[in-house]
């Protein structure tokens, strides 16, 4: 070997970081926000904000259910929780188009129909983080796999290559150039390591179904649905018997399942074949009660209201791989706790950002501007300050687009997309400082506008009504969007700055020289 | 509680940074510090970083308690690089500050 470790460390972190450096800032980003799901999600169907999950919910909503859909082979209902105040119904329905499915959004009090407009809202920000848009489900899902790879190698060989983590644990020397990215860089890696080595890891647990399947596939002689079952606690459909029996009533299982979980509450509900003799009962706990995701679960005869099974996911198997995934996406513990993942994940977003910032700012240096360098800074302006900016157009639209409109949940992820392309191709044609300035002008003006379009429109959900109303839930999108703002407005002023600086100052230099 | 533990892991930083001796020139103007003023600052500062962990426990359970330690040393951590090159004497001051406020915020 002729380069030493750590100069082969080195080599690979610069490179490994910079191939899915661009695609990775968009996952960590997307991924950041999708922590307030929930939250954006309520905030993009103000219809739904003022109802309540009510006391009754399972109840209300079971009654519902044998009204509206008797025959149905099964049903599956999310229940409300503290962040969510609508309750969500599938059913299987053959005659409904085009998948043979139905849903309903139900007030949880009263069992009647929320009409909501139609909009992905926080469920298209998670569903990019980890299968990104109009690819084969398989085949993104696999780029996000390898990304994650890439990082976790960029991560580790990059502890090898950072030889001060202690010594430079508080270092950061603004306006000096490449020196200030590379400190900025180290800082946010750093200052977060435990959660960036978790984070990733963990992402690559959550689909390692999809990239190593093959303990499955031999445990379980090649049948996945066996897996699904034995590991999520769905059984395989029984028929009806065609013997009609009433569903048991309700309350006395709701009570059964918060004594047996200890006051947890019931996240989702599952009846089979209701209104036979063969009806069943499942009720899951809630995600938000405890770190690991797989679900306490009890299964109820449906017609005596006996049960039959329950499942305590407390194998060692299952206890890893709940908790690890729990670990991921951060449902447990509340609002504090993932205002403290959300700002973890946002020094995440930033580390991945001023990485490939920092790739061109020490290959400008060096070797000058080339094509490969003048290529990699016009990625990184569209992907970076890009992409807050489409993301905010994304909100916007929700709430300029007419209700009304056919296709409407489609437009909206056009629009977020159109905006990004857009913002993509636009360094193509200014220099190099310039399309950073304009771009985060662009983006804090564009976060401005969505607390204040949502005045305009919806007035109901903006921030004077939310605010006096200890909304914080609501309150927060807009908060958050303000906050984004400044954070953009910022950078663009520093850039403004940097620009002004004496050429002589070394850190200057090759900045200045992109014009 | 959790301002609390932020308060006590920020203060705690603090501490340890000014056992440094080139951040505690940028704060205090010069970079010798006297041996025993050092082990002072760093006794205190994993005293303090120690102290942020049974806070947490005690507000988040030991459960949810050290995976939010971990998220409470970034959030303390993070100010404190900001500050620094910036406003090193106003990051300093807030070290003892922090924690009496969070105490009293906790206490309220």
């Amino acid at each position: 070997m002729k380069a030493g470790f750590r100069q082969s460390m080195a080599w690979l972190h610069t490179w490994s970081g910079l191939v899915v450096g661009w695609l990775l800032f968009a996952i960590f980003l997307t991924g950041t926000v999708s922590y307030f799901r929930p939250e954006i999600s309520l905030w993009m169907r103000p219809e739904l904000q003022q109802a309540a999950p009510g006391t009754r919910a399972t109840e209300v909503v079971i009654a519902e259910m044998q009204r509206r859909a008797p025959a149905a082979p099964s049903w599956i209902i999310l229940m409300p929780s503290e962040r969510n105040p609508v309750a969500s119904a599938f059913w299987r329905d053959p005659t409904a188009t085009p998948r043979g499915f139905r849903q309903a959004q139900l007030d949880p009090r009263t069992g009647g129909d929320l009409a909501a407009r139609a909009t992905a809202g926080g469920d298209f920000f998670y569903a990019f983080h980890f299968q990104l848009f109009g690819l084969p489900i398989p085949i993104a899902r696999w780029i996000v796999s390898f990304c994650a790879m890439v990082m976790l190698v960029s991560i580790v060989s990059g502890i090898v290559t950072h030889r001060r983590i202690f010594a430079d644990f508080f270092t950061f020397r603004p306006r000096k150039g490449q020196r200030s990215w590379l400190d900025g860089h180290a800082a946010l890696a750093t200052l977060a390591l435990p959660y960036h080595l978790m984070i990733t890891y963990t992402g690559l647990v959550t689909l390692i179904a999809l990239t190593m399947p093959w303990p499955i596939l031999t445990n379980f002689e090649g049948n996945r649905a066996a897996y699904t079952a034995a590991v999520f606690g769905i059984d395989e459909a029984v028929p009806r018997a065609g013997v009609a029996t009433p569903l048991t009533p309700v309350t006395p299982l709701v009570a059964e399942a918060k004594a047996r979980w200890h006051g947890g509450e019931i996240g989702r509900v599952l009846v089979t074949n209701p209104g036979d003799s063969t009806a069943t009962i499942t009720f899951q706990q809630q995600d938000s009660d405890r770190v690991s995701v797989s679900r306490r679960t009890i299964i109820f005869n449906g017609t005596t209201g006996a049960v039959i099974a329950t499942r305590e996911p407390d194998g060692p198997a299952d206890a890893t791989r709940g908790v690890m995934y729990g670990l991921h996406v951060g449902r447990f513990g509340g609002g504090v706790m993932r205002a403290l993942f959300f700002l973890s994940a946002l020094m995440g977003s930033a580390m991945v950002a001023t990485g490939t910032i920092l790739w061109a700012v020490k290959r400008r240096q060096k070797s000058g501007a080339g094509a490969g360098t003048r290529l990699v800074e016009i990625l990184n302006v569209g992907a970076i300050a890009g992409l807050p900016a489409a993301m905010a157009i994304y909100l916007l639209a929700n709430r300029l687009l007419p209700v009304e409109m056919a296709g409407r949940i489609t437009w909206e992820v056009y629009c977020f997309f159109i905006a990004w392309a857009v913002l993509l191709l636009h360094p193509l044609f200014r220099s190099h400082r310039r399309a950073w300035q304009e771009q985060l002008w662009l983006g804090a003006v564009l976060q401005v506008a969505v607390p204040v379009v949502n005045v305009v429109a919806t007035p109901g959900s903006a921030l004077a009504a939310t605010l006096p109303a200890w909304r914080w839930d609501i309150a927060g999108i807009d908060l958050a969007c303000l906050a984004f703002a400044v954070l953009l407005g910022g950078c663009a002023c520093m850039v403004g700055r940097e620009a002004a600086a004496p050429r002589q100052r070394r850190g200057a230099v090759q900045s200045a020289a992109a014009e | 509680m959790t301002i609390l533990a932020i308060a006590l892991a920020y203060a705690g930083f603090v501490a340890l940074c000014l056992a440094m001796e080139r951040h505690h020139g940028e704060v205090f103007g010069t970079r010798r510090i006297p041996s025993r003023r050092r082990v002072a600052l760093r006794l205190a500062g994993w005293a303090l970083l120690a102290a942020s962990f049974p806070t947490c426990i005690a507000d988040w359970g030991w459960a949810f308690g050290p995976i939010a330690w971990c998220g409470v040393l970034t959030a303390a951590a993070l100010p404190i690089v900001l500050l620094l090159p910036y406003r090193p004497r106003a990051m300093a001051a807030l070290a003892p500050a922090l924690p009496i406020l969070g105490a009293i915020g906790a206490c309220l």
